[in-house]
């Protein structure tokens, strides 16, 4: 890890150094209008396990709160329509109008739809306003996936006490959400005074609440201090198997080169 | 040394200034003879030791050189299709670039926050432009020196939206 955020930072480094301003811009506009960043385009998603014979859709909502020392609220927040089939194919429809306390540039949020075909080891981001798709292959070889029901460390919700020595785990037993048995889990980690700077420890709190039939979490809360407070919710939840269309390129759609750093049209077929 | 001595000495010395004395001529041969056999033995004793160390040599560039050893075969002989690190793929006579998750997570650097986020159930990546100096509302550390210039940057999100690794492009 040392050396990724090491190399990372050579990278941030050569950034700046390349940046040079006139002065500091804290949060000044990117192109394309006021906004903390601007969406230029969706590169892949991934589911990180592999869940089969559990269909369901949802609804996903993002609440992000931050209050500054003044007063002063901002609240951001995002959405998706989430999908995935009995055979583990996921869909993500993302709606992002924020990426946590940065606000998208623009006004008119951007949608991007993600779709993850395990099946065939295949990501596609599809456009919908440019009606583009960028699809490429996706490599799992190191065991990412699992069969239902095979917890595995990464993979599905963290293991109590995961988070450090100064974490605590609590359980909070089960509830029902959305019409789910829903198992609760709160994670307080306390950040020692003097470890971040902080002149008094800073009590991090993760509450989160995972639906076993499912595997999915289905309501999360994070209180942070330094960053603020974020809430995400699945709403209408339904169990029926997804239209297959949904997993599928829609007609009419360009196909894009997937893949990092990549977005050139690909060669006709 | 005393006067008898002195005197014996002195004699011997006589002695010996009138009368050299020499080996016989069959001691003088056979003492050549001698040397020359064992002369003739470290000869060969060298030249077999010349012999026997340029074999080693030649031996030792040949197997270093020529023959494939175990180590050599790594280095030298193709690998088998299903080692190479390819980035791409040919499914269906399409090539598609190949995305490696088991890598992908290693290439971005954490933000401070994502240790508190709930654990990674689907990841989704996109590309955005922002000033450098924005990257600190996320909790990435930021130079002074960063100020509104834009740069390209990939962020690593969660199912819920939110940002658990940052990558910049440019």
């Amino acid at each position: 890890m040392f050396g990724v955020r090491s190399a990372s930072m050579l990278v941030l480094a050569g950034a700046c150094a390349f940046a040079q301003p006139p002065h500091r811009g804290m949060g000044g506009p990117p192109p394309g209008g006021p906004g903390d960043f601007a969406f230029v385009r969706g590169e892949f998603g991934f589911s990180r396990k592999l869940v089969t014979g559990a269909p369901y859709s949802a609804q996903a909502s993002t609440q992000f709160t931050q209050t500054l020392a003044d007063g002063t609220h901002i609240q951001r927040s995002s959405s998706a329509l989430l999908a995935r089939d009995s055979q583990g194919r996921t869909r993500t429809e993302q709606t992002m109008s924020s990426i946590g306390p940065l606000a998208a540039s623009g006004g008119t949020p951007r949608t991007t739809i993600f779709i993850h075909d395990p099946v065939a080891s295949m990501s596609y981001v599809l456009d919908p306003n440019a009606h583009t798709v960028r699809q490429m292959q996706i490599s799992q070889r190191g065991g990412q996936f699992q069969q239902n029901g095979t917890a595995r460390a990464g993979a599905g919700p963290r293991a109590r006490g995961q988070r450090g020595g100064n974490a605590t785990t609590e359980d909070l037993g089960t509830q029902v959400i959305q019409g789910l048995n829903a198992t609760g889990t709160r994670v307080t980690r306390s950040i020692a005074a003097g470890s971040a700077g902080n002149d008094r420890a800073i009590q991090v709190v993760t509450e989160t609440w995972y639906s076993p039939d499912l595997q999915v979490v289905v309501m999360s809360k994070t209180s942070d201090p330094r960053f603020g407070e974020s809430v995400y919710q699945l709403t209408n939840i339904t169990r029926a198997e997804p239209d297959p269309a949904s997993f599928a390129v829609p007609p009419g759609y360009t196909v894009m080169q997937g893949g990092p750093g990549r977005g050139r049209p690909a060669p006709a077929q | 040394m005393n006067e008898n001595e002195s005197q014996l000495l002195e004699g011997l010395r006589a002695l010996a200034a009138m009368e050299p004395r020499q080996a016989s001529p069959r001691v003088e041969q056979t003492l050549r003879a001698t040397f020359r056999a064992r002369a003739e033995r470290r000869r060969r004793a060298v030249w077999g030791s010349a012999a026997a160390g340029f074999v080693a040599i030649a031996a030792a560039i040949v197997v270093l050189f020529l023959a494939p050893l175990p180590w050599h075969r790594n280095l030298a002989a193709p690998p088998a299709a299903s080692e190479l690190p390819s980035d791409a793929n040919n499914v269906a006579g399409v090539q598609y670039a190949v995305v490696r998750t088991d890598d992908l997570a290693a290439s971005f650097y954490p933000l401070p926050e994502a240790d508190e986020l709930p654990p990674l159930e689907t990841s989704l990546v996109v590309r955005v432009q922002l000033p450098v100096s924005s990257l600190e509302l996320m909790g990435f550390p930021v130079s002074e020196e960063a100020g509104a210039e834009p740069v390209q940057a990939e962020v690593l999100l969660g199912q819920d939206g939110l940002a658990r690794g940052v990558r910049l492009i440019q």
